[in-house]
């Protein structure tokens, strides 16, 4: 016998709006589905009313934790189309903080998988170190969540010898915590006997179903933007791919925990070699008829952003596709054949996004286009009377 | 494998189908197909580039036509095929056999630009409300969206 069951939009183990339609055949899922657009915006209409300048505001809030990877994508892209340069200082300072994002974001969904693990000191380990990163951003950008660090043609703030300083003597601390989390990751035996063999991606699956980022790289494919399409000072950089061949979520920890160590060699070096001179370039407000494809790999993958100028101060079209979307097939796939016990952890394990991945449609409110308030008495008083009108039926059907 | 070899490639396999090869960056190639060779031009770039990843399908909207481009990328390179399709019949060929991941992009243009998908293996909506108005398409250049004058309740 079969039972369908609906997780989310709201659910305890969701910490966003989305909506997973699961059949199960005892306690084994037999078929996942997923249903969108619960946290839409109109984002990509809205982008093409407003200018360059205000659209970097505009993509800043795209997402909250991975604030900066959207305004670089964002960034990097309009100066291609106004044929500017970023200079170098800029540059770094950038790349800085794209990694120091790198490393608060894998640090916060380390703890988001202990939780859904029930490691529930490893949670509250690792948000403690997170709090090291996120006082390093704020002491670099004046923000803890959307930096506005980014500007078209550069950075907004420099970086002075204190700062430099505090920032690399903080990094002692975090590298000691990370390499004791390596060690809990793979040693630990409860914490490994939970996500080993849990939401299985094999490689080919994986790479049929497009997936990025940590989740295919855990499946033994090493694709990474970073090195196959080097932007800002990437190819400069000293750092390795992290991959594992486990294909499942302690191969997701795995790859996002050494990740971690690649960062922070990356922070050290773009500290200790931080070159001197203007950190941005004035932009022109225009760009002319061109379009580009801007390439960008985010804490959770590839994140790509499409933009075509038609010689006006505003972008014609702004196309952004977020890592967790590109996610979503491989997810299904993982689902599939795991107990329902797995699918917060199976879920959490692609670091999803939602408000990433749905940024699409102008909101509209209810079936007439209204938008009305309503206060408490009148919603009781109408939902009184709507039943009133409606008595409950017998044979009431599922919603599917 | 860098941007001359992949374009010497693409040119040898797709002859004439494939149309206006440019290379405006590094790591950067757009050429251009007829609707009808879509599905060949992407099994190609699977077979022979090894472009088993697309990124992302962006729809624009050129007034007569839609010019969907269909982002591929390889460890070497990001090649973006395009392709045009009449606003008033607005049919494409859905690239699901070739690449399985595409589907949920297809989905978005279907929302978002009212195309048809033909052979999709999943057409629902994707991303719109279920009780949303037919014959509305967001990102169409034509479609505004007005937000109703805010009433105060009690107010004047």
């Amino acid at each position: 016998m079969e039972f369908k069951v609906p997780i989310g939009p709201q659910h305890p183990a969701l910490k966003e709006p989305i909506s997973l339609r699961m059949t199960f055949e005892g306690e084994v899922i037999k078929h996942a589905d997923v249903r969108l657009g619960y946290n839409h915006r109109g984002m990509e209409k809205l982008a093409e009313e407003k200018t360059f300048i205000q659209n970097l505001y505009l993509t800043e809030r795209i997402c909250g934790i991975c604030s900066h990877s959207h305004t670089t994508c964002f960034a990097q892209g309009v100066e291609k189309l106004m044929e500017i340069e970023a200079p170098k200082r800029g540059l770094y300072i950038r790349t800085l903080t794209a990694e120091l994002e790198r490393v608060h974001s894998h640090l916060l969904w380390l703890g988001v998988a202990g939780h859904e693990a029930g490691f529930d000191t490893f949670f509250m380990y690792t948000w403690r170190d997170r709090e090291v990163v996120m006082d390093i951003l704020e002491t670099l950008s004046g923000n803890r969540v959307h930096y506005a660090i980014n500007t078209i043609g550069g950075v907004r703030r420099d970086i002075d010898e204190v700062q430099r300083k505090k920032i690399l003597d903080s990094l002692d601390l975090l590298i000691k915590r990370t390499n004791y989390y390596t060690d809990i990751g793979v040693n630990e035996p409860t914490f490994v006997a939970r996500i080993a063999g849990v939401g299985k991606l094999p490689r080919e699956t994986g790479i049929a179903l497009c997936a990025v980022g940590p989740t295919i790289r855990a499946s033994g494919v090493a694709q990474d933007v970073r090195k196959d399409d080097p932007y800002a000072v990437y190819s400069e950089l000293p750092f390795d791919v992290c991959t594992a061949d486990s294909c499942d979520v302690l191969g997701r920890v795995v790859v996002r925990v050494k990740e971690l160590l690649e960062s922070y060699k990356m922070i050290e070096y773009l500290l200790k070699n931080l070159p001197t001179g203007p950190i941005s370039v004035k932009a022109p407000r225009k760009a002319k008829e061109n379009e580009v494809v801007s390439r960008y790999e985010a804490p959770r993958g590839e994140n790509m952003h499409y933009i075509k100028s038609n010689g006006s101060d505003k972008p014609e079209r702004l196309k952004v596709r977020a890592p967790t979307l590109a996610n979503y097939p491989a997810t299904l796939e993982m689902l599939k054949d795991g107990f329902i016990a797995d699918i917060p952890l199976i879920f959490a394990a692609i670091d999803p996004c939602i408000c990433c991945a749905e940024r699409v449609v102008q909101m509209v409110d209810g079936r007439n286009g209204e938008e009305k308030i309503v206060t408490l008495a009148e919603l009781r008083r109408y939902s009184i009377d709507y039943y009133k009108k409606n008595p409950i039926r017998k044979e009431a059907e599922w919603p599917f | 494998m860098n941007d001359l070899e992949i374009i010497g490639i693409i040119k040898d396999g797709l002859k004439e189908k494939a149309l206006d090869i440019q290379n405006p960056a590094a790591r950067r190639i757009f050429f251009r197909t007829d609707i009808a060779h879509l599905r060949e031009a992407a099994r190609f770039l699977k077979e022979k580039l090894g472009c088993d990843y697309l990124a992302t399908i962006s729809g624009v909207d050129k007034g007569e036509n839609f010019e969907i481009i269909y982002h591929f990328a390889n460890q070497f390179a990001c090649i973006n095929l395009r392709t045009l399709t009449l606003r008033s019949l607005p049919h494409i060929p859905s690239i699901c056999p070739e690449i399985p991941g595409a589907v949920l992009y297809e989905r978005e243009l279907q929302d978002m630009f009212g195309m048809v998908v033909d052979g999709i293996p999943d057409p629902r909506p994707l991303v719109l409300p279920d009780d949303w108005p037919a014959n509305n398409f967001p990102l169409r250049k034509d479609w505004k969206f007005e937000r109703p004058p805010e009433k105060i309740p009690g107010g004047k």
